[in-house]
């Protein structure tokens, strides 16, 4: 509860690493009670496919959750960014190219939401609102009647392509999650974002320019949306409207699952990565289970409230080992009322 | 205004406030909408017709019912994401036995708010008791409450309603009033008198202006916050059954694929109720919905393709929030108008 990430830096990350064995865990559990989970681990390489742009969003949410902002245009950013570089490969545009022009309209919306955020101080719950119906609208209208589908297979490489292995979409994500991990954690852009999230004032008054930094968080978010985007046209060789826009929600849950405080100051992004994998694993393994995506689904949302629940049950007792939580909470259970904290942080 | 820049020594807030709110949000809204009707009757004489505006009268009460919840949930600083699942179970499962067992009118409105209230009372309990915070708590149950949507409709959807139901969603009692609007605007007349002038609403107001003050001043807090969460719930469950008097249908992705959740969001905010608490009202729940409603008739009376109906709601929460200084940072002195803010170097608070 007290100190910021910077005071805890050189500790173990009790939370990345509970996340961690509960991945191993759950891999272990697939592997042994599902048949076509592992195959020798390359099925599981192979389904990693199907979440890393839910990933690649997650990583740009959690850099905005960081400093207690949020961006809900993330998906709908994706689904526009799809579109466009499925008609421009239709209009024969060059791969390059249309990439380019994809991962830019990412950036302009970004830049957009940040702009607006930054120098009107409007929420960037109703900014990122407004523009993810924009950009939906956008979409579709780009989109047109018949949404672009059949694009080449050196395109579709991107989405389902492999490197011995490893799928090409998972290397575009390690390489992502090895530079915004690298920029949050050991970047003087990094620990901006975290101060502003834990007290906006304190980081104008030791002189951080919130503002330029604001700006510079929501075009990260909207160009790696530019990126999954890209990715998502690839692996399903068509782009729909709404492709992105599902992928909104799965990603917010990785960043909490990841454990970054919503209202911003505290976080690793490596752990967001970790949990993208414990969720991304779950819901994958539970479709080949064959269960509904429904129930796999509602199992996210029990995850993520659990998560939570446990995390904050923690924190409440901040600074205290486990132990010492534990004694204090069967000890005073009557004794004063804990502030209320939940209500009080996004001040 | 009185509320944040004058302490409440100073002038009796609640009046004060009651005159500001109406003149600043409610009537300019008012004005815009009487422009939007004037400008598309002009250009297509139709949009004035009896049968138009009460349809788009009729078309935003399901809406309104859902904004209803939300500004309780806004109110006391929180938000409900969940209120499209829950708006569609109440529709699924009131349907079902409306079309299998013929369930009359009364049943079916208590039955829609007791699912709506049983369904809140999971939010209430993760926001109010455990303490989570109101975006990830509610983001969880929307997911949960989405997939139970599908587990009750197993495959099945509700088409065959008694006339009844669509009788009620569909009936003018004067041309351009439907009687449904009347429905609605008792539900906004108890929601203001419950907000305004009962112990419970100004502890809500003082919630979500500042909970630790609100605390200190011996209000119970955690109280006010559980139920606003299954007061929220409640009213979005009986916005289902509005949906079913208006649809006369309801699937398993009701409530979801409509985009309700961020649609009443969007209606309370134009409404004027603001995301940090404490500001806000029930008249600004149905005027923002008829809003929506109305600025969306007239963009397609305009000729703007339904696809940028999305875009027509995100350019009104942002001309809406342009246009109101309070909804930004109160950071910094007010050295200019705040919309001619931009150029201008803010200090610290």
């Amino acid at each position: 509860m007290t100190g910021i990430a910077l005071a805890r830096r050189h500790r173990v990350p009790a939370w990345g690493v509970t996340l961690t064995l509960v991945l191993v865990a759950e891999l272990f559990y697939f592997t042994l009670t599902t048949r076509h989970f592992a195959e020798g681990g390359k099925g599981m390489l192979v389904l990693t496919e199907q979440f890393v742009p839910t990933g690649i969003l997650a990583l740009g949410a959690a850099a905005v959750i960081l400093t207690g902002n949020i961006d809900l245009s993330a998906g709908a950013t994706a689904s526009l960014s799809a579109i466009v570089v499925g008609s421009e490969l239709q209009h024969g545009t060059g791969m390059g190219p249309a990439i380019l022009y994809a991962i830019g309209i990412g950036v302009a919306v970004g830049l957009f939401n940040g702009l607006v955020v930054a120098l009107l101080g409007i929420d960037s719950l109703l900014v990122t609102l407004a523009t993810q119906f924009i950009a939906t609208s956008l979409a579709t209208s780009i989109g047109g009647e018949s949404p672009p589908y059949n694009f080449s297979p050196a395109f579709q490489r991107l989405g389902t392509g492999l490197v011995g292995v490893i799928p090409v979409s998972l290397l575009i994500f390690a390489v992502l999650s090895v530079v915004v991990v690298t920029v949050v954690t050991y970047t003087g852009f990094g620990r901006a974002l975290a101060l502003i999230g834990y007290n906006r004032s304190a980081a104008e008054y030791s002189g951080i320019r919130a503002r330029s930094v604001l700006v510079s968080v929501f075009t990260l978010s909207g160009s790696l949306a530019g990126v999954a985007g890209v990715i998502l046209a690839a692996y399903y060789n068509s782009a729909r409207d709404d492709i992105g826009t599902t992928l909104l929600l799965p990603a917010i849950t990785c960043v909490v699952l990841g454990g970054v405080d919503i209202f911003g100051g505290r976080g690793r992004i490596g752990e967001v990565v970790v949990a993208v994998f414990v969720l991304g694993f779950l819901t994958q393994g539970l479709l080949i289970q064959g269960r509904s995506s429904l129930t796999a689904t509602m199992i996210t949302g029990f995850v993520l409230i659990g998560a939570l629940i446990i995390k904050v049950s923690v924190e409440r007792a901040a600074g205290e080992t486990l132990l010492a939580a534990t004694r204090r909470l069967v000890g005073q259970r009557t004794a004063a009322r804990r502030p209320l904290r939940s209500l009080l942080d996004r001040e | 205004m009185a509320e944040r820049d004058a302490p409440a020594a100073e002038k009796p807030a609640w009046t004060w406030s009651w005159t500001s709110v109406l003149v600043r949000r409610e009537l300019l809204l008012v004005a815009v909408m009487v422009i939007i009707v004037v400008l598309s009757t002009l250009h297509r004489s139709y949009f004035w017709s009896s049968r138009n505006i009460s349809f788009i009268l009729a078309d935003s009460m399901v809406i309104t019912f859902v904004a209803l919840g939300q500004t309780f949930a806004l109110l006391s600083r929180g938000i409900d994401l969940s209120v499209a699942p829950i708006m569609g179970l109440s529709a699924v499962i009131v349907g079902f036995r409306a079309q299998d067992h013929g369930m009359t009118l009364l049943p079916a409105v208590l039955l829609g708010a007791l699912v709506g209230l049983v369904l809140g009372v999971g939010n209430a309990l993760l926001v109010g008791i455990v303490r989570l915070p109101p975006i990830i708590a509610t983001l969880g149950t929307l997911s949960i409450y989405g997939g139970l949507q599908f587990v009750v409709t197993g495959g099945r959807q509700v088409d065959h309603i008694p006339v009844q139901y669509t009788d009620l969603g569909s009936k003018t009692i004067l041309p351009g009033i439907p009687l449904i609007l009347l429905v609605g605007l008792a539900a906004v007349l108890i929601t203001a008198l419950v907000l305004r002038h009962t112990v419970f609403g100004r502890s809500v107001y003082a919630t979500g202006e500042d909970a630790e003050a609100a605390y200190r001043a011996g209000i119970p807090v955690q109280r006010v916050t559980v139920i606003c969460y299954l007061v929220c719930g409640l009213f979005a469950g009986l916005a289902g059954v509005v949906y079913l008097m208006r649809t006369g249908s309801a699937v398993a992705t009701t409530g979801t694929d409509t985009n309700a959740n961020l649609n009443a969001i969007a209606a309370a905010l134009i409404g004027g109720t603001a995301l940090t608490g404490g500001r806000g009202s029930a008249l600004g729940a149905i005027v923002g919905s008829v809003f929506l409603s109305l600025s969306l008739s007239a963009m397609v009376f305009a000729g703007i393709p339904p696809i940028w109906q999305p875009a027509g709601v995100g350019g009104a929460i942002l001309l809406t929030v342009l246009a109101d200084r309070k909804a930004r940072r109160p950071i910094g002195r007010r050295i200019a108008p705040t919309w001619l803010r931009l150029g201008v170097r803010r200090r610290p608070a």
